[in-house]
């Protein structure tokens, strides 16, 4: 690969990490947090391709009268793989991970060592009496203190749909820590007489808190919620949860 | 042999095929192609992996360029003679000192190895940058912050961290002292610098620096991505019961996963069914070998130097991590 090929690289890699850090396309892969470091390096590279190409140029016909204009720098051929990452992002341009990736791992968080003290649920906007609860936080409550602070009020839940064995579907969102290659399913249970929605549609969900059941397979405490109303919604920017 | 005379020779110079050609050639192929290729993702395991390559790339790239910047700026701007000045004279009291400047370094492992191979280039020890190497991802304070957070209970497990990757660090370096050769480690490569101001250094350095290592990382994200959709988690949980196996598993996790530093922390916090001891591991081994940073260390120091490094740190960040974890967890 010669310098020139070299310099389109970086401007083509550093066009792709500002096309997704402009907007919220970074979120699918990435936490919020990265976004300035992902547009400061999208910069950076397009800054150092452009420079590079017009200085290579402008060097090579300052010694082309003796050289011939023939540059024989040659770099590494592993650098071609820098194109993988552009082509995925600007033609694939890879969804939000989903069930596919939610049904691969254990969706038990652990007891916490020691339990939080739970603040009461937050106060519900104007005009509605559900209290919003990420899944996380929804299970901690429901399974480690038996949904001791979740009685006696509505609650709006927010995931997509995944299979379940033995009735019922499971509302599910995927926590990451650092990118979507450390991604772990967060489930709820919900009881529900309607048809169950297909896989992979996201839902808001408002119901009531109902005690924890065994989980079919590995007979963990699962969370349940009874469903009163389901609305289907878009996919939320962020489909994470931290 | 009799030749043609000069001047019938036609006067264009013959040109052959240049990587810019090619590159137009993919380019332009791709684009024709586009809805095929973008076909072949429609499948969820497929679209799952892309997702989880791109993150990875994503991911490491801030990093990178941060390491790559630096690195230059070392090529560049920062006279041999200071690391002369600032290092013992032998490698073996290099080692320890370099070590801690490790502490120094904010960032994940992606951007250290560009920085070793900075540092050799001005003529610092192999093994002194080694231990920096190993140190930089593992015991700088985000890093530590970052632990102490995730394990909110446990905070002799930061002190831990902080000390099994230290020995790590420290033993592989003195090992290198002692049994490393130097035909093992390619000579990091360098463009030619005869002639040209320290910013022209300096954008030549991360230009050659960035696309050597970020080629490698593409390699280790491909990796990374096809170990994690190929191997179901569940079969290491699976293993969680035994103590000694759990230890390996989560070792071997690690290098598979290829998390960044500055995250692992909070992933082995969730895997809270397995000892501290293990977790511990996990922690160690991760920012020392991954795939990932196998695939950095190939493309910086040569294959040679790789396949004998990378097995070798495994089973002292292993072994490291067992005796701190017995004396501290």
């Amino acid at each position: 690969m010669n310098r020139d090929t070299q310099s389109i690289v970086l401007v083509l890699l550093g066009g792709a990490l500002l096309r997704i850090s402009v907007g919220e396309t970074y979120l699918r892969y990435v936490k919020e947090s990265l976004q300035p470091f992902l547009i400061a390096s999208g910069v950076l590279l397009v800054a150092l391709g452009v420079i590079s190409l017009v200085r290579d140029n402008r060097r090579r016909s300052a010694v082309s009268s003796h050289s011939g204009g023939h540059d024989h720098a040659h770099g590494p051929k592993v650098a071609w793989l820098l194109l993988l990452p552009v082509l995925a992002i600007f033609l694939v341009a890879p969804p939000a991970l989903g069930s596919y990736a939610a049904a691969r791992a254990d969706a038990e968080i652990a007891e916490p060592e020691s339990l939080p003290a739970f603040p009461p649920l937050p106060l519900p906007a104007a005009g509605v009496d559900w209290a919003p609860l990420s899944l996380t936080n929804y299970y901690v409550r429901a399974v480690w203190d038996d949904g001791a602070s979740l009685i006696g009020r509505p609650i709006r839940l927010v995931g997509f749909v995944t299979e379940r064995p033995g009735g019922g579907f499971y509302l599910t969102r995927l926590r990451i820590a650092c990118c979507a290659a450390d991604s772990q399913p967060v489930k709820v249970v919900i009881r529900t007489d309607d048809v169950v929605p297909a896989v992979d549609t996201w839902l808001e969900v408002t119901g009531t808190y109902a005690p924890a059941v065994a989980n079919t397979a590995e007979g963990y405490d699962e969370p349940v919620l009874t469903a009163v109303t389901m609305d289907v919604i878009p996919a939320p920017e962020n489909p994470y949860e931290n | 042999m009799s030749q043609a005379p000069p001047a019938t020779r036609p006067p264009v110079r013959r040109r052959g095929l240049t990587s810019t050609d090619v590159l137009t050639a993919i380019l332009l192929l791709v684009l024709l192609g586009q809805s095929w290729l973008s076909g072949l993702f429609d499948s969820p395991a497929m679209q799952t992996w892309a997702t989880i390559f791109v993150a990875l790339c994503v991911q490491a790239m801030p990093f990178l360029v941060m390491g790559v910047t630096i690195s230059a700026a070392i090529t560049a701007f920062v006279p041999p003679s200071f690391f002369q000045r600032a290092l013992p004279k032998r490698p073996a009291a290099a080692v320890p000192v370099a070590g801690l400047a490790g502490a120094l370094l904010p960032g994940c492992e992606c951007g250290s190895v560009p920085v070793a191979g900075g540092l050799i280039r001005q003529g610092v020890a192999p093994a002194a940058a080694l231990a920096f190497l190993l140190s930089a991802p593992a015991i700088n304070p985000i890093v530590l912050v970052a632990t102490a957070v995730a394990f909110p209970d446990n905070p002799e497990v930061v002190l831990a961290r902080f000390l099994a990757s230290l020995l790590v660090a420290l033993v592989m370096g003195w090992l290198w002292v002692r049994f490393g050769r130097g035909e093992w480690m390619r000579p990091p490569l360098r463009p030619s610098m005869e002639g040209i101001n320290r910013w022209e250094n300096f954008r030549i350095s991360a230009r050659h620096d960035f696309v050597h290592a970020g080629g490698f990382l593409v390699v280790g994200g491909i990796t990374a991505a096809t170990l994690n959709v190929a191997v179901p988690r569940s079969v290491l949980d699976g293993i969680a019961s035994s103590p000694a196996l759990s230890i390996l598993a989560l070792a071997a996790l690690a290098v598979v996963l290829a998390i960044c530093s500055e995250a692992d922390a909070f992933v082995a916090a969730s895997l809270s069914q397995f000892s501290l001891t293990s977790r511990l591991a996990f922690m160690v081994v991760g920012p020392t070998v991954d795939v990932k940073l196998v695939a950095l260390q190939a493309g910086t120091f040569g294959r040679r130097f790789a396949v004998r490094f990378a097995p070798t740190t495994f089973v002292v960040a292993v072994g490291a991590s067992v005796l701190v974890g017995w004396w501290l967890l």
